[in-house]
């Protein structure tokens, strides 16, 4: 489906008139064919989007099978090291070829009519080729398997995209790689993702979840509850050291902040009151040694939300996490959650992370089941048509452009800082990045 | 009682004691389902590590839930309580079958279990069916059997709404 087929503008559907103290975004982003097939062409397979950490790709032959929008692709491990990402369909007749979502092959057999390919993507084996091609020039080259358009990678994390058309990785994430290295330079052995996942369905649009992500001004809300149950925990238990929970960003008193970090990317931070309990505190004297004090800074004391545009999270809070988003239609979209963390922490640590993992990020856990209801809550909600826009513009008059002095310190140039993370500029860049990819189409810069 | 300690008598204690827990769980008798568990009880539901095989260290690896003693139980109840819980209010609706029950072993102190249980879960956004495998671990305590390990092997995935005590 092409932009005709929407009957107007989608720049209409975000109502940016910020000079006149207006900021709001149509509810039918949330709900309307037109524009999610719009989004699904111009945006997730017209652009980077996020596929993989390395960690999870780590030997020649190992692969890592995902979608960039709805096409199947697939990560490989190539045997010289170095990574490639291909169309995950056999270039004869086009069953899936990874039996798995994460595996280990010598080479991807079809299971369908028994083609092979090498780690490399080249067609090596033609089942009965001698008898089935008149041709005795016939040459497998033609059956290689296609790559995709653009693929790179930054401090481990793994993008692609099906368009060459694209700024380069480091062009796209801009402001938003020095949040990355916030996550990956903790870690003086690198990170890794934790064996185990888990995958659940958002009844509700893509857009809702990447906004929910960073979205503190629903903590002291949604929150509450999470804050109050952890609060009993640990009178009834007296829990000591790691095993507590950081609750003051929940309960709302302490220092945040957040972020318009450009080309759709968001975040968002607050200041820990006990950065002790943290498993990363444990790596204090080397982080503080070896790391610009800023930087280091930021990492032992305030938990941060990052939002890479359009489908991925990465949050490092009460524990650390990746969280990548597949939309499947306009009120629905899939979630899959893994666990990052630095190499070689200490038992202690990785126990203390996976717990608070547990207890916070999972529909299993108490925090993450709220925001997936509470989001679904507005996908019900937007169907009230009569009542048309979504309004953004909460902290408006401290809402400030360009770097503040906190940006400046650790060196990042975000479009726009929001002092309290219960302020809404920062989707202010999140929708103008949407209006300008839906308006301009696959190949906008 | 027979040469491995398993007998008819145990067998429909243990069977009875397991479907008490499901009706606990479906009425939303709370306090007398974590009664049904010793102080130093794990719950622990793995998740799963790749298509095939869950999760087996918790200590190493990821879990759905992994609760160290009864008082996470009590976590999840004073969380449904509190009523503060937008994925608790309103609370789904559940009916707990439990089936294929089996005696492993048994001495004096102590008796493993297992047993298939599927859950229909009714809420805001339609039913579900789902299916778990139990792993049960008893101690007797003052005569009667009390839950000392329970190991829930959730085979869903893609899952659809909030996944809590009641629904496993």
């Amino acid at each position: 489906m092409d932009g005709a087929a929407y009957p107007g503008s989608f720049r209409d559907l975000v109502d940016d008139r910020i000079d006149e103290g207006i900021f709001r975004v149509d509810r039918s982003i949330y709900t309307d064919e037109a524009v999610f097939e719009a989004e699904i062409e111009r945006i997730f397979e017209g652009g980077w989007v996020f596929l993989c950490h390395e960690g999870q790709v780590e030997n020649p032959g190992d692969y890592f099978a995902t979608e960039i929008g709805r096409q199947p692709v697939f990560v490989m491990r190539q045997k010289d090291g170095s990574l490639g990402c291909f169309i995950n369909a056999c270039s004869h007749r086009g069953a899936l070829l990874t039996p798995f979502k994460q595996g280990n092959a010598r080479a991807l057999t079809c299971r369908f009519h028994g083609w092979a390919y090498d780690l490399g993507g080249r067609c090596i084996r033609i089942k009965n080729e001698e008898t089935g091609f008149s041709d005795p020039e016939f040459s497998r080259e033609r059956f290689n398997l296609r790559r995709v358009g653009a693929f790179d990678s930054y401090k481990g994390f793994v993008f692609g995209s099906l368009t060459s058309d694209v700024p380069p990785l480091q062009e796209h994430l801009g402001a938003a790689a020095r949040w990355i290295d916030l996550l990956a330079n903790q870690a003086r052995n690198g990170l890794e993702v934790v064996p185990g996942s888990s995958t659940y369905m958002i009844r509700g649009n893509w857009k809702l979840q990447a906004e929910n992500s960073v979205d503190g001004y629903h903590v002291t809300t949604v929150h509450r509850v999470f804050a109050s149950t952890i609060a009993n925990r640990e009178t009834r238990d007296a829990t000591a050291g790691m095993r507590q929970t950081e609750a003051g960003r929940i309960k709302g008193n302490v220092p945040t902040g957040a972020y318009d970090l450009g080309n759709g990317h968001m975040s968002i931070w607050a200041l820990h009151t006990t950065p002790h309990v943290r498993p990363i505190y444990e790596s204090r004297d080397w982080l503080e040694e070896n790391l610009d004090p800023v930087e280091a800074d930021w990492i032992l004391n305030r938990g941060r939300n990052l939002y890479l545009f359009p489908n991925v999270m990465l949050m490092d809070n009460p524990s650390t996490q990746i969280r990548l988003m597949k939309p499947i239609s306009p009120d629905l979209a899939e979630v899959t959650v893994y666990c990052i963390a630095p190499k070689g922490e200490s038992a202690a640590a990785r126990a203390a992370r996976l717990r608070k993992f547990e207890d916070f990020y999972l529909t299993a856990g108490m925090a993450t089941s709220d925001d997936v209801a509470a989001l679904e809550a507005v996908q019900d909600g937007s169907a009230g048509r009569l009542s048309r826009w979504n309004d953004m513009t909460r902290g408006l008059p401290d809402l400030v452009v360009g770097p503040d002095e906190d940006a400046r310190n650790l060196g990042f140039e975000p479009a726009g800082c929001c002092p309290d993370w219960d302020h809404e500029g920062l989707f202010h860049g999140f929708y103008r990045a949407w209006a300008d990819r839906m308006e301009n189409g696959a190949a906008a810069r | 009682m027979s040469a491995d300690g398993i007998d008819d008598g145990l067998e429909r204690e243990v069977a009875a004691l397991i479907a008490r827990e499901a009706m606990l769980l479906d009425r939303r008798r709370w306090d007398e389902w974590i009664e049904l568990y010793t102080e130093d009880a794990v719950y622990w539901v793995p998740a799963w590590a790749n298509e095939e095989e869950t999760t087996t260290d918790p200590e190493t690896q990821l879990n759905l839930i992994y609760l160290r003693n009864r008082g996470g139980l009590e976590d999840r109840v004073f969380r449904i309580e509190s009523r503060d819980s937008y994925a608790s209010v309103p609370l789904d609706r559940t009916v707990h079958l439990i089936g294929n029950v089996l005696v492993e072993s048994a001495n004096a102190d102590s008796v493993e279990a297992t047993a298939n249980c599927i859950v229909h879960v009714y809420g805001k956004k339609g039913a579900a069916t789902r299916g778990s495998m139990y792993d049960f671990a008893f101690r007797r305590v003052d005569g009667g059997l009390k839950i000392v390990r329970k190991k829930i092997v959730f085979i869903d995935d893609r899952l659809e709404g909030p996944i809590d005590i009641y629904h496993l």
